[in-house]
């Protein structure tokens, strides 16, 4: 195995910009680690890949576990974080840790700056019209049950339609129960297609008159398939009805702009963004949120509280009740510098490249089943495998991958059951992949594969 | 398959790992695989079938490069020198791979469960795999346990489980605590309370049910009745079980504490 990779070319990348080189530098502890990396990457003439470069911030890749290198490749679940970003949570705890908003001292007003900046920073990167639109929440899930609660418990009537993929997260699922089984509204879900897509032919044809929200992901966490958004949002638009994105698979891997998407609301998840986790965002377009009522009730989001009633701030406050997650909304805007100092557009590039690179390698061993559609010309997977083994359990391979061979990988049904079950699985494997992620590092996990499959094989 | 035999009563544990049944060597190719001086403690026709088996496992064990250097003390009537042996063994087993072997081992000797017990009121929540228990009371108040999986590493969680607490009385299995578990250094690393570990999860599920079983026959018995529920019933003799007789003890206020402490 360790033949097979010190072998292997390393992957072209031109260029990266200046930005990134800066965030790179930062100085921590482990900067041997960046300089022994450095070395053997210069040693080579090839031109070293994004993914060669940026590991190099990532501290936690360079380790050992169970006795081998660690290949990370569960990034779908969480990603890594920069020493960009843990500086910033650091620093903000080390040098002006205070609460926002209400203090008028020095270190209240320098936190309410960074955590106000910090939001910024996120409608930039999302390009949002203004911050305002920025909603901080705990995760992209109440981000969701934000709108689910707030939205939808006062705007959806009994025999209201909102129509959702079999391929949602349970995330975007679960709240849309409760919410039906309290107004009375009507779920409705699209299936796949033959390609294993979502069907946006049957989704087109669902739209109705009835229909309120159209509430889809961008990307998904199972089948590595995009939806267009754009022409979805059309579709719905041209009914009245809003479309929510769940976009926690596609805002960390690719550019996402809001104002071109022309959706209503959009979700997303710092954690898998190179950022902390206990902070996600919610976009909304400032009209909706301004005629939406509170979702929490609680400091920070009224205006005057009376005995018997209160009035209530105007958005985003108006939706963050109590102390919110100060130092991690902070090193969340960390996370987005980090990131364009990267370019969106670099890290999709590289990621596509690496995507097909995994699908063409994954599918090349016998007996492997993987789910979503295949990449041409016109279909870009997003760069993660969900799959089988014929014969093995996913639960199985995955223990024995990360015991054996240091190669972390996700099992289960990665909360799409409705999905699994549609496929006709109870579970399956999923390598998912980050910038930061190399083509030795699929090669390892494709070696390991092998491997595990003729391991357990030998007990048959 | 005679299903009323394979709920009777194990009169003895049967923990013989003898140099006569000794299985066969396996090679594998990867010189990782290399084999070790380890030994099975669990023999493959062992209670893990409550019993009689009319189809023994005939296969090659894993663990077939045990060269049975050392016999182990074997004599192990308690679930607590049972639980010591066992993670005995997976201490003794310094390589991880060695110790999934020794758990697919032990998943092989498992009786599969009919289709008919791998239904949704059997299943262990929490688990990233499908997990069935069939969990019962026998006739003189012991528990009976039967497992299966759609993973093997999980049916040999269950094997191991099953094998120690099989036969147990009530405030045996619910004695058992997952941090005993998790010194075998086998599965998923780190504490107990993960919901993909399945040593946690398969246990609390024993304990949970066995603890409900517990108050169900403490209720029959005072209150002088047949036992309304089906789990019950007796299949062994087709009657239902004969709390009068005094053969189920009271565990219902000395396990509570104990069954509350492991939710917390």
């Amino acid at each position: 195995m360790e033949a097979v990779v010190v072998t292997m070319k390393l992957p072209s990348f031109k260029s990266l910009s200046p930005n990134a080189i800066s965030i790179s530098s930062v100085h921590r502890s482990f900067s041997f680690l960046r300089r022994s990396s450095s070395l053997s990457v210069a040693s080579s003439s090839e031109p070293v890949s994004l993914g060669h470069h940026t590991r190099n911030d990532f501290r936690i890749l360079h380790q050992e576990v169970n006795g081998s290198k660690l290949v990370y490749l569960d990034n779908a679940a969480t990603s890594q974080k920069p020493a960009a970003v843990l500086d910033a949570l650091q620093n903000y705890y080390e040098f002006y840790n205070s609460n926002v908003h209400r203090g008028i001292h020095y270190l209240s007003a320098k936190a309410t700056d960074e955590f106000e900046l910090a939001r910024k920073k996120v409608a930039r990167f999302i390009n949002a019209s203004d911050s305002r639109e920025i909603v901080f929440t705990r995760n992209a899930t109440e981000a969701i049950n934000l709108v689910a609660y707030s939205w939808g418990l006062s705007n959806l009537k009994p025999g209201d339609e909102v129509i959702l993929t079999v391929a949602e997260h349970h995330s975007c699922i679960v709240p849309w129960q409760i919410v039906s089984q309290k107004t009375g509204a009507v779920l409705k879900f699209v299936t796949l297609n033959e390609d294993e897509i979502p069907d946006i032919d049957m989704l087109r044809e669902m739209i109705s008159s009835k229909t309120k929200l159209v509430a889809v992901h961008h990307v998904s966490n199972v089948l590595a398939s995009s939806l267009p958004i754009e022409e979805i949002v059309v579709w719905a638009h041209d009914v009245g009805a809003k479309v929510l994105v769940d976009a926690c698979q596609s805002v960390p891997h690719m550019v996402v702009d809001v104002q071109k998407l022309n959706a209503d609301f959009l979700v997303a998840s710092s954690h898998k963004m190179c950022g902390p986790t206990g902070i996600g965002f919610l976009y909304g377009k400032s009209d909706l949120l301004h005629a939406m009522p509170p979702f929490l009730g609680g400091g920070e989001m009224i205006s005057d509280v009376f005995l018997d009633h209160s009035t209530y701030a105007e958005p985003p406050s108006r939706f963050e009740a109590g102390t919110p997650a100060i130092g991690e909304a902070i090193a969340l805007g960390a996370a987005v510098d980090y990131l364009s100092g990267i370019g969106m557009s670099k890290i999709h590039e590289y990621e596509v490249e690496l995507s097909n690179y995994l699908y063409e390698k994954l599918s090349s061993l016998p007996n492997v089943r993987i789910y979503g559609p295949k990449p041409s010309e016109k279909v870009n997977r997003a760069a993660l495998c969900s799959f089988n083994v014929e014969g093995l359990h996913p639960t199985d391979l995955a223990t024995f991958l990360d015991q054996q061979h240091g190669v972390a990988i996700r099992s289960g049904h990665h909360c799409a059951q409705p999905l699994h079950r549609y496929l006709g699985v109870n579970a399956s494997a999923r390598a998912s992949l980050y910038f930061y992620n190399t083509k030795e590092d699929v090669d390892s996990f494709i070696v390991a594969l092998a491997d595990t499959v003729s391991f357990f094989d030998s007990f048959k | 398959m005679n299903t009323t035999s394979s709920w009777k009563a194990l009169s003895s544990p049967p923990l013989i790992s003898s140099t006569s049944t000794r299985p066969k060597v396996k090679t594998f190719p990867n010189p990782r695989f290399s084999p070790k001086n380890i030994r099975c403690m669990l023999d493959s026709n062992i209670n893990h079938n409550f019993g009689s088996n009319p189809n023994p496992p005939t296969h090659d064990f894993p663990v077939s490069f045990a060269t049975a250097s050392v016999e182990a003390p074997l004599k192990t009537t308690t679930t607590s020198d049972k639980l010591h042996h066992l993670v005995s063994e997976f201490r003794s087993l310094t390589e991880p791979i060695d110790r999934v072997k020794r758990l697919l081992n032990y998943a092989s000797t498992l009786t599969p469960l009919d289709d008919s017990a791998r239904v949704q009121a059997n299943r262990v929540n929490g688990c990233t795999t499908q997990v069935w228990l069939e969990i019962k009371m026998d006739e003189f108040g012991k528990m009976r346990f039967r497992g299966d999986s759609d993973s093997e590493i999980s049916k040999g969680f269950c094997s191991c489980l099953i094998w120690i607490l099989d036969g147990a009385k009530p405030e045996e299995v619910m004695g058992v605590r997952s941090e005993d578990l998790s010194e075998m250094n086998v599965g998923v690393h780190g504490k107990a309370q993960s919901r993909v570990n399945t040593w946690h999860n398969v246990l609390m599920s024993m304990q949970k049910r066995t603890m409900a079983l517990v108050l169900d026959a403490d209720v029959a018995h005072q209150e002088g009745d047949r036992p309304p529920q089906d789990h019950l019933f007796d299949d062994v003799n087709g009657n239902y079980m004969d709390y009068s007789s005094s053969k189920v003890p009271d565990y219902s206020i000395s396990l509570l504490p104990m069954y509350y402490d492991f939710t917390i």
